[in-house]
């Protein structure tokens, strides 16, 4: 579709003066490697082929060759900001094999921590947001705020960022009264904290400037190209699996699906800060409905024989994990979609210029950060010639051709 | 021994060393003040408060490897750095500092200034255009369209003065503002306004660091250049910034005048002119810390729409009071 579409432009030019801009695989506005080749007339984007595989780590293999207590820690790392939602994800597909509920306790800790987890994932992408509009000060002051949340993660869990909270069967830590008064406190200075960033941005002039009316994501598209999490709610379309598809305490825990109908970076960047401003009022309610009782349940080292798919809403969007058991200690098979590689067309509908819509060069970075990208969790597939130790990928088509071969 | 005290003059103080260590100085003040506004320390580590890491980072960067790509036009690539950086020292020497005229004096010096100021943004687009990178030319084409957005409204502002004065000689506006009318607070406000906001454009500051804009297209025209060529064109911007600060003090705050004790006025003249350029410098990183970097088009939009006509109303006002 993609290279319809730069053909379709290419006669329509005036000045065919094109050239290939490349972003990535290494670029100041990726954090990862990723690559996005654009076709650029002037300042004007015309067209986008992106390609994400620069990272394959062969994490769902080597899932198969651990077991389910040694795949919490593995699991963890496939990302290092969404670990709360990877491991919260994975331990319901195990707890879902063992037909198993656990603790109500653990389950509002878990809650708790996801939604922690939340505002710490979207301070940080609000503040890069920040530096790829070159508004390096907000960057600064939000990323100072963020260590409020940071320091709570770290009393409750041991660990800043990677957490290892959540554990097959329940939560490894209990929450004293002592860290919840102080839980209680971080939260009333992150909620005045996030109020000013939501004025500072829909007032200031210079952040709307870059914000408004850039990647735009029609609400059709956002359905038709599977767009998730935020980016998908900027859009204006009410769909969150918190909602949808009620995990851990979700359907007890009240809260607002936040919902923008801008369709443009401005939308996401208030739906987040939005969305963490919900997610300060979910905390004071786990903490003040916390029932008493044990935070972990035992369960067997292997799950019974069957097969298992959770849903979590990650702060990047929809998550899912399946795992497939064939009653032994290791999983037989399991399968990891990640929001970001959901994004990718998106993203990649946003930046190509379309009728009235034109995509800038100085649009680029922080469109391609609106979704919030994750790419180190996208890269799934790769092939390799063990005997004559080549790697290569291939794309859908020659996947095809290959097996009509 | 005339020529051997101009010689001084030109090559100690207050002309070429002098430049550079109060560049290095300035960047490492502009710095400090940006990480201050940004609740952060800012250098801290070399010399006292990180006051050397300026002239450190440029001596690192003259160690570091000097790559000229194979497919770069070489004589302009490898030219262009030492032409920036002679540019900007030129402009520095015109600049009234020990006493109310520069080292090089002459009437009609106004426009030789500004036209140094166009003279460096041309080097920038030829060094971009000379790299033949994609991020470069990218870079160079916006510093061009740049050019044409701040430029007009600056001269503008700074021939108002002249107006004002009555001469094209920094010299003689100094002396005006001198001898009675004391410029700021009067007709010429908006002026240094239109000049401190363009003079932010010029040397390529948030919000108008979009030729450099570090997320979007790497370095901009400085992409390809590395080790002694870029720490040549970073030692240009310091000196230029130096010289845009110490310009606009020149024109609208008086030059190096103040209340003088008569006999001291070699001493006190060039603290006068550090504490007013100290001022300049301050109201430009305050401005790099306030906004986020404006798109080109954004840029020459808001410079047409509002900096040119307050330019023409500036010189309207002034043109009224003459």
């Amino acid at each position: 579709m993609q290279k319809e579409e730069f053909q379709r432009t290419e006669k329509k030019s005036a000045y065919e003066l094109f050239f290939d801009m490349p972003v990535g695989p290494q670029h100041p506005a990726l954090k990862e490697p990723a690559f996005f080749k654009f076709k650029v007339e002037g300042e004007r984007v015309i067209g986008v082929d992106a390609d994400v595989s620069y990272n394959h780590r062969g994490i769902e293999k080597a899932l198969e060759y651990r077991n389910y207590i040694q795949n919490i820690y593995l699991i963890e790392r496939i990302c290092g900001i969404c670990n709360v939602a990877h491991t919260l994800c994975y331990a319901q597909a195990v707890e879902q094999l063992h037909g198993k509920e656990i603790p109500p306790r653990a389950n509002y800790i878990r809650l708790m921590i996801e939604e922690l987890a939340r505002i710490h994932s979207h301070a940080l992408w609000l503040g890069v947001a920040a530096h790829e509009i070159g508004f390096d000060t907000l960057f600064m002051y939000v990323w100072r705020d963020r260590e409020v949340v940071m320091d709570i993660i770290e009393m409750l869990t041991g660990n800043r960022v990677t957490t290892a909270i959540n554990t097959i069967g329940g939560v490894r830590r209990d929450v004293s009264d002592e860290a919840k008064y102080k839980v209680k406190k971080g939260m009333d200075i992150l909620e005045e904290r996030l109020k000013y960033y939501r004025n500072v941005a829909l007032n200031d002039p210079t952040v709307n400037a870059r914000c408004s009316d850039v990647g735009i994501l029609k609400p059709r598209d956002a359905i038709r190209l599977c767009a998730v999490g935020p980016t998908l709610r900027a859009s204006g379309v009410k769909n969150d699996v918190r909602l949808d598809d009620p995990y851990t305490l979700h359907d007890e825990v009240p809260f607002n699906i936040v919902t923008c109908d801008t369709m443009d970076v401005l939308g996401r960047v208030v739906v987040r800060v939005d969305e963490m401003l919900e997610s300060v009022n979910m905390v004071r309610y786990c903490l003040e409905h916390m029932p008493n009782g044990d935070v972990k349940i035992k369960l067997s080292l292997s799950p019974p024989v069957g097969e298992a798919i959770s849903r979590v809403e990650a702060p990047r969007g929809e998550l899912i994990h399946y795992a497939r058991s064939n009653g032994t200690k290791n999983p037989e098979r399991y399968k990891v979609r990640t929001p970001t590689f959901g994004n990718i067309p998106a993203v990649c509908d946003m930046l190509t210029s379309k009728g009235d819509y034109e995509v800038n060069i100085a649009d680029i970075p922080i469109t391609l950060a609106s979704i919030d990208p994750c790419f180190s969790c996208t890269a799934r597939m790769e092939f390799r010639d063990v005997s004559k130790s080549k790697t290569w990928v291939w794309s859908l088509e020659e996947l095809k051709a290959h097996c009509k071969k | 021994m005339e020529w051997l005290l101009e010689l001084l003059q030109i090559l100690i103080f207050p002309g070429i060393v002098f430049a550079i260590v109060l560049a290095f100085v300035y960047e490492w003040f502009d710095r400090k003040i940006y990480a201050k506004l940004q609740n952060r320390v800012g250098p801290l580590y070399t010399g006292k408060s990180g006051i050397l890491q300026p002239f450190a980072d440029f001596v690192k960067l003259l160690a570091k490897e000097d790559i000229t790509p194979g497919e770069v036009d070489k004589p302009l690539f490898n030219a262009l750095p030492i032409v920036a950086l002679t540019l900007s020292l030129m402009g520095f020497l015109a600049l009234p500092i020990t006493g109310l005229r520069g080292i090089i004096s002459f009437n009609g010096d106004l426009i030789f200034l500004i036209a140094l100021m166009t003279l460096i943004c041309i080097v920038i687009i030829y060094s971009g255009i000379s790299s033949s990178n994609r991020f470069s030319t990218v870079g160079a084409e916006r510093a061009a369209l740049q050019l044409l957005g701040y430029e007009i409204p600056m001269m503008l502002s700074a021939i108002s003065i002249g107006i004002l004065a009555g001469s094209m000689w920094v010299y003689d506006i100094v002396n005006t503002q001198v001898s009675g009318i004391w410029f700021l607070v009067g007709p010429s406000i908006l002026g240094f306004a239109i000049f401190v906001l363009c003079g932010q454009a010029e040397l390529e500051r948030i919000p108008f660091d979009i030729p450099e804009a570090e997320t979007e297209i790497v370095a901009g025209w400085l992409t390809e250049f590395s080790g002694k060529k870029l720490a040549l064109f970073r030692l240009t911007k310091d000196v230029e910034l130096l010289y845009l600060s110490g310009l606009a003090v020149a024109l609208f705050l008086g030059g190096p005048s103040g209340p003088v004790i008569s006999g001291l006025e070699p001493i006190l003249y060039p603290i006068y002119f550090l504490l007013k350029t100290l001022f300049v410098l301050f109201l430009l990183t305050t401005l790099r810390a306030l906004f986020a970097r404006l798109r080109i088009d954004q840029m020459v939009n808001f410079s047409w729409k509002y900096l040119v006509p307050l330019a023409i109303l500036q010189v309207l006002l002034v043109r009224v009071i003459v």
